[in-house]
């Protein structure tokens, strides 16, 4: 056991304590900066009924933001939250264009032009007993 | 060893009996420290409050009920300010009763006393943030004691208070001066008070040959006193923060009323001055007297004779310390006036 | 030595941090709730999430707290959280049941949408007390008509349809006849704004619309816990004749010493013991509770100001049991927004359905209790036991009345029980 003057071992013991205190302090200044004020938004989106979507159109929902789509049997849904850094993609005749940083995706949401990498995200649909279409982005 | 930055803000050794306890009560030191600490605590209270009429006391609510440890920080905030304002005073009546303020200390004493109003404007725009039914009289009645004042009464409520009335304008405004503009001010002078205590000389001691104690004490003691003086103030801020809330009233909306007519703690002296006749006079003039009497101590009146600088009581100016504790007991006592209950 | 005190004060500042984290995991933990009809999270439930919703018409999910009891609704200090309650711990006092329980879609709303609650029970005769004043001040010389002049509280209606508009609050101190002043300090406790003689015992209620929509008492006269009577959080339609009873058939009053004898006995036998020995009681009024009869006009008024209560209670005999030439009055229930259905939605004893036929008062007031059976058999339906009853109508009974007075003196004669 190597010798450590009463001082030392003294002075030691205070630093230590005092940094325990401030890793202490330190947990307590995380939970409190971590509390959220305002809920989460909503993830649940009611579209209305689902006869009101034609056959074969495509619908923007800006509020979600996303694009739904009805080929003759099947809903999808095509989130329109740019993959690269979140901007919201704007529609055009032959797909969606990011203002942001000039990513492409096709109708599909597939990847034309980067810099985006991965291709636009497909939302979950259901539809409720009494034939109300929703929208999920969990 | 080599010192460090906060040893280099020391000076090399003091003397040995200035620096004791009861000589200094700390307080100069102790009032650094507790603005450091409302700094930290204010900030952290910035993340929640909201500077609105209609949320500004919900936001209070929320930060004291619902953030983890949001009550803490602002019961730290508020006693750390209320002991701000009375060690501030404390060191006041220490500088007058040791006769610490002689030449070449009496600009330093001036910065000083503007220090003091600084604390009391910053708790006070600190309390109307609330904007609960408690703080609405104060500001009614503090705000227009401001437009009593003739011929500039009228302009100096309208830059205070944004509008004819207290209203949003009001509370974004005393937001801006509590959080930055008092806030700077107070920074800055602090930092010129701290200099220039080193700069005249470090603390008020008598001239070497007449010194009867010669010894002193290492920059390295001094710094470890102040850090054992910061670690026991911290720690009884944190109890009594921890059991002892911040006071908070219903939030002021169309329709609230007021309980209470009570002035902050440290304006219930002017609150019974007020309730002898006309506010100019009670409320703005005679104020203003105290604080100009207290300024003029060390150029009115007898200086502290140099033999007997740096002990409690000097005979030297017996009439300036006679006066200032004459003041203090008058504030005390028509505080304790105020406090009776209404008849 | 000053190391040591470093050492102390370290480790002082670590538990003074323990303390601090200590005492705040004390605190209880907050129980949100975001009502649909607000959007605006209150944490009433923290402290009071034993507390039984109110009813079933006034969802806790959707209603919340504070839209109806204010407060503030995100703090967890009791003082804080309370000190703007409306009305402490009784939103629907008069003093302030506009704000608790007013809006247009409410109970401050209009006389076609039946939800002009507020409007008529605060004009009602149970509210203004306008009747016994008027008496009281013509008895002793203050008015020279029995024309109602004062209420308890002023009060106006400027769409009256009884010919007063307005009542002045009667101020008994104002009064120059001792007699009424003794009255106003003796006898103005049995209103809806006044507190009850008896508090926290058998005769206890609140006042505005829990005075009576707030049982305080149970129908079994002798169990209620005298304690929790008041503390009671409940809203109901069902309401049994005890609550009735807090106000109506408590005692004795003295018109010379202007002074009221409270009764504070506790009876069990509603026919021998209840009831006052002068009066006489037939098997409805003993049996069935007071608002098996009397319509929601009769309790609640119909947004007029009266001046006596003969002119706003109609209900008699013959509403339910006609005449020797004339059956009740009934409706077919044809409309499924008929009032009738409303009513039986909220207090269901009764399975009503489109087709049924019920009775009707004089004045075309359902009586949704009641029904006429397919197989013509009258049947009423207590509404705050359930019970169900049948009854007779007078055509084809062995009845001999006389068929011109239908008061109900007349009828009591015969049908009133010898105790």
């Amino acid at each position: 056991m190597p010798e450590i003057s009463r001082r030392d071992f003294l002075k030691l013991a205070s630093q230590g304590f005092i940094a325990l205190s401030g890793l202490f302090g330190l947990g307590m200044l995380l939970r409190f900066l971590g509390y959220q004020t305002e809920p989460p938004p909503p993830t649940d989106f009611d579209l209305g009924p689902a006869s009101n979507y034609a056959s074969g159109s495509r619908t923007l929902r800006p509020e979600i933001p996303a694009v739904v789509i009805r080929t003759s049997n099947e809903f999808t849904a095509l989130s329109l939250v740019c993959t690269h850094l979140g901007c919201t993609v704007e529609s055009k005749p032959e797909g969606f264009a990011c203002p942001c940083h000039g990513s492409r995706f096709d109708l599909q949401g597939k990847v034309v032009r980067g810099p985006a990498v991965k291709p636009l995200n497909s939302l979950r649909t259901g539809i409720t007993s009494d034939g109300i279409l929703h929208v999920y982005t969990n | 060893m080599r010192p460090s930055f906060f040893h280099h803000l020391h000076p090399p050794t003091i003397p040995a009996r200035q620096a004791r306890l009861r000589y200094t009560l700390a307080s100069g030191g102790l009032a650094v420290f507790l603005s450091l600490i409302l700094l930290v605590t204010g900030l952290l209270e910035m993340f929640y409050y909201i500077p609105t009429p209609d949320q500004a006391a919900a936001s209070i609510q929320t930060l004291t009920f619902l953030v983890p440890y949001g009550g803490l920080v602002r019961n730290l905030h508020y006693w750390t300010a209320q002991f701000l304002v009375i060690v501030t005073l404390v060191h006041l009546l220490r500088v007058i009763l040791t006769g610490a303020y002689a030449p070449p200390r009496r600009l330093n004493y001036l910065i000083g006393m503007g220090l003091l109003v600084l604390a009391i404007l910053l708790d006070f725009t600190g309390y109307i943030l609330r904007w609960d039914e408690g703080i609405r009289w104060a500001l009614v009645t503090g705000t227009n004691l401001v437009k009593s004042i003739p011929l500039i009464g009228n302009a100096l409520y309208t830059l205070l208070v944004g509008g004819t009335q207290p209203g949003p304008a009001t509370l974004i405004r005393f937001y801006g001066w509590h959080i930055f503009g008092l806030t700077l001010a107070a920074g800055i002078l602090i930092a010129w008070h701290t200099f220039r205590v080193r700069r005249d000389g470090g603390i008020a001691v008598p001239p070497p040959p007449l010194r009867e104690d010669q010894r002193r004490i290492t920059r390295y003691e001094l710094v470890r006193r102040e850090v054992l003086a910061m670690l026991l103030s911290a720690t009884a801020l944190l109890l009594l923060s921890s059991f002892a809330p911040a006071p908070l009233a219903a939030p002021i909306t169309a329709t609230s009323v007021s309980q209470t007519a009570r002035a902050p703690w440290f304006f219930l002296w002017v609150q019974q001055m007020l309730k002898l006749g006309n506010p100019f006079f009670w409320g703005v003039v005679v104020p203003l007297a105290v604080l100009v009497l207290l300024s003029l101590i060390p150029y009115v009146f007898p200086k502290p004779a140099k033999p007997e600088l740096g002990r409690w009581f000097p005979k030297s100016n017996r009439l300036a310390q006679v006066v200032a504790l004459l003041i203090l007991i008058s504030m005390i006592a028509l505080t304790l006036l105020a406090l009776r209950p209404a008849s | 030595m000053r190391r040591y005190l470093l050492l102390a004060a370290s480790i002082f500042l670590l538990l003074g941090l323990l303390i601090a984290a200590w005492q705040e995991n004390r605190h209880p933990k907050p129980i949100a709730l975001t009502p649909t009809l607000t959007g605006q999270v209150e944490y009433c439930l923290t402290c009071h999430s034993d507390l039984a919703q109110i009813s079933n018409s006034h969802p806790v999910n959707t209603f919340g707290c504070v839209i109806c009891h204010g407060g503030e609704p995100l703090a967890l200090d009791a003082n804080l959280a309370h000190s703007t309650l409306r009305g402490g711990k009784n939103p629907s006092d008069f003093s302030v049941v506009q704000a608790s329980c007013g809006g247009s879609n409410c109970h401050s709303g209009t006389v076609e949408s039946y939800n002009n609650h507020i409007q008529r029970a605060t004009t009602s005769i149970q509210a203004t007390y306008a009747g016994a004043i008027a008496i009281m001040r013509y008895t002793y010389g203050a008015q020279s008509s029995l024309a109602a002049l004062f209420g308890v509280n002023a009060v106006q209606d400027i769409q009256s349809t009884s010919g007063i508009t307005s009542l002045q609050a009667f101020d008994p101190a104002a009064e120059t006849n001792p007699q009424l002043q003794l009255f106003g300090q003796n006898c103005l406790t049995c209103h809806l704004s006044a507190q009850p003689i008896q508090t926290g015992g058998r005769y206890d209620h609140f006042t505005g619309c829990a005075a009576c929509h707030t049982p305080t008492q149970s129908a079994d006269l002798v169990s209620v816990d005298t304690t929790t009577a008041t503390q009671v959080h409940k809203l109901t339609t069902a309401i049994s004749y005890t609550q009735c009873d807090t106000c109506h058939n408590r005692g004795n009053y003295d018109l010379r010493t202007m002074t009221f004898q409270p009764r504070t006995d506790l009876v069990a036998n509603r026919l021998q013991d209840y009831y006052q020995p002068i009066a006489q009681f037939t098997q409805c009024e003993y049996t069935l509770d007071c608002i098996d009869c009397h319509t929601r006009t009769e309790a609640m008024g119909d947004g007029s100001l009266y001046g006596s209560k003969l002119d706003i209670q109609y209900i008699q005999c013959t509403t339910c049991h006609g005449t020797l030439t004339e059956l009740p009055q009934t409706r077919a229930l044809t409309d499924p927004n008929d009032l009738a259905f409303r009513l039986a939605l909220l207090n269901p004893v009764v399975d009503l359905k489109l087709g049924d036929t019920i009775l009707v008062t004089g004045k075309g007031e359902p009586l949704w209790n009641t029904r006429v059976l397919p197989d013509g058999t009258y049947q009423l339906v207590g509404k705050a036991t359930g019970q169900v009853f049948s009854f007779n109508p007078v055509m084809g009974s062995a009845c001999t009345q006389n068929g011109v007075d239908q008061s109900s003196d007349y009828c009591h004669t015969c049908h009133s029980v010898q105790r």
